[in-house]
């Protein structure tokens, strides 16, 4: 059943902030068409890794990442690879929803603009109702694509920005806490979601819910004080963790 | 597991289904030691008692059910709290069912003091249902300790209660065969003596839900089947 190759492989990877040594030495292999959760307290370094993995650190001035990440076997720390082609292979959703000031339709159709992903209007046009559908917010907003983005409610914009993220046909897509800010009814809808894109690609998702954890991934990695304590099945995790330090935390206790 | 929860009231919750095994396991062996007194002694009075007794296991086995329910629907437990909610359900169903035998031994109990005694089957018959007894206390400490090696033991101490059983299969099988006036009386004591290795069968399933609980893995090896009788001709 094991995939020939994973979709990313990340090997030794350190990250630094200045003199913070953030990640130690984490190497982990993402599978493809999974949903991989990152689990572990504040400050474990989760979110950190996430980002390594789309180049987001890049942007932080003091972080310096090492080691070797690997998407379908190419490095993409590779001096050639354009981080901005990158991130439309590999998608990102935040914790807080974060729509551009503009319509909801110029939200989608922003990332294809960019990329050159549409020869013509009607196509522009297709490409972002079929991402407002696959985002499962096309019902509810198909008439008022005009309207503004940021005036939708919470879970609604969450969704846009799904929607927003995969309409450049991504393969990996990472979630950092993408429904810490939504209700249950719209967090459900997003889990949903999350279950649906992963025909499609591969999702990572960063989590303080171990619930959430629990009901949406396939496979769930702990981390704690930068080191990737435990990677396994997510049944396994949640039954029968190998490490003591994995049990503490999934089950509530001070560790 | 010795850590504490962050929220106490998970610790209190998970304390007191284990408390309630413990009481239902204190009053479990209570109704073997008495309902093999009754036997023995031919006590009338004691073995009513016993059969009196078993409500309130019962109910125990109700409020555990009850409690266990609540705390998987408010906690949400996970690896060893899953484990330990989940055999507290098998554990208590398991006590139930040795309740249930004891309290069949005390009313056939009330039969046999109606006829003439069976020579020899009495004391065999307090063996058996001692070592299930003991067995049964082991069983409990190696869980409530969390002791996996303890509980190996009283799995492999189930040989010897077979052995007992089919023992006292023979013998009586040569009573019955010697005067078939006791034919009646031998029937209830062998319903009896396969009652108390049936308890035994759920001893060891306890002890099975005890290295579950620490290991999170069911004991792999084929546990010794000793009962022959089933091919006994």
């Amino acid at each position: 059943m094991k995939p020939s190759q994973p979709k990313i492989a990340a090997k030794n990877v350190q990250v630094f902030y200045g003199d913070t040594h953030a990640i130690k030495d984490v190497s982990v292999e993402i599978e493809d068409k999974t949903v991989t959760a990152f689990i572990g307290p504040s400050g474990c370094g989760k979110s950190t890794f996430l980002r390594c993995l789309n180049r987001m650190n890049d942007t932080i001035e003091s972080c310096r990442v090492e080691g070797d990440i690997r998407l379908d076997g190419g490095d993409i720390y590779d001096k050639r690879v354009d981080p901005v082609q990158l991130r439309a292979k590999v998608g990102m959703v935040f914790q807080k929803p974060n729509p551009f000031p503009k319509s909801i339709y110029d939200n989608v159709a922003y990332g294809p603009r960019i990329h050159g992903l549409a020869k013509s209007k009607a196509e522009l046009d297709e490409i972002v109702e079929k991402s407002l559908r696959r985002g499962a917010i096309w019902n509810e907003v198909k008439d008022r694509l005009d309207a503004p983005g940021t005036g939708l409610s919470g879970g609604q914009q969450q969704r846009l920005c799904i929607a927003r993220a995969i309409a450049t046909q991504p393969e990996v897509l990472l979630m950092d806490e993408p429904c810490s800010a939504l209700d249950p009814i719209a967090t459900a809808q997003v889990e949903e979601l999350i279950d649906e894109l992963r025909e499609r690609f591969s999702v990572i998702i960063v989590t303080h819910s171990m619930q959430q954890a629990a009901r949406v991934s396939q496979k769930t990695a702990f981390f704690h004080l930068g080191n990737l304590v435990e990677y396994g099945e997510t049944g396994q995790i949640f039954t029968n963790p190998t490490d003591p330090r994995t049990e503490s935390y999934i089950t509530g206790r001070i560790g | 597991m010795s850590e504490q929860h962050i929220i106490s009231a998970f610790d209190r919750d998970l304390e007191e289904i284990q408390a309630h095994i413990m009481s239902m396991g204190g009053l479990v062996e209570d109704a073997i030691r008495n309902a093999a007194k009754s036997l023995e002694t031919r006590d009338e009075e004691l073995a009513q008692q016993v059969r009196k007794s078993d409500k309130a296991i019962d109910e125990l086995e109700d409020l555990i059910n009850e409690e266990t329910a609540r705390l998987i629907a408010l906690r949400a437990p996970t690896a060893s709290d899953l484990r330990l909610v989940l055999s507290v359900l098998k554990v208590s169903g398991n006590l139930e069912r040795i309740g249930d035998y004891a309290k069949n031994i005390a009313k056939r109990t009330t039969v046999l003091v109606e006829t003439a005694e069976v020579s020899g089957s009495a004391v065999a018959l307090r063996r058996m249902a001692r070592e299930v007894r003991s067995m049964l206390h082991d069983a409990l400490d190696a869980y409530i300790q969390r002791d996996a090696a303890k509980a190996e033991e009283v799995i492999e101490r189930d040989e010897e209660v077979d052995q007992m059983y089919n023992g006292l299969f023979r013998e009586l099988l040569t009573h019955m065969a010697e005067d078939p006036r006791s034919i009646s009386a031998c029937m209830h004591l062998h319903f009896i003596a396969k009652n108390i290795e049936r308890m035994g069968d759920h001893v060891t399933a306890v002890a099975e839900q005890a290295i579950y609980l620490v290991t999170g893995q069911r004991p792999t090896e084929a546990r010794p089947k000793a009962d022959k009788t089933s091919q006994t001709i």
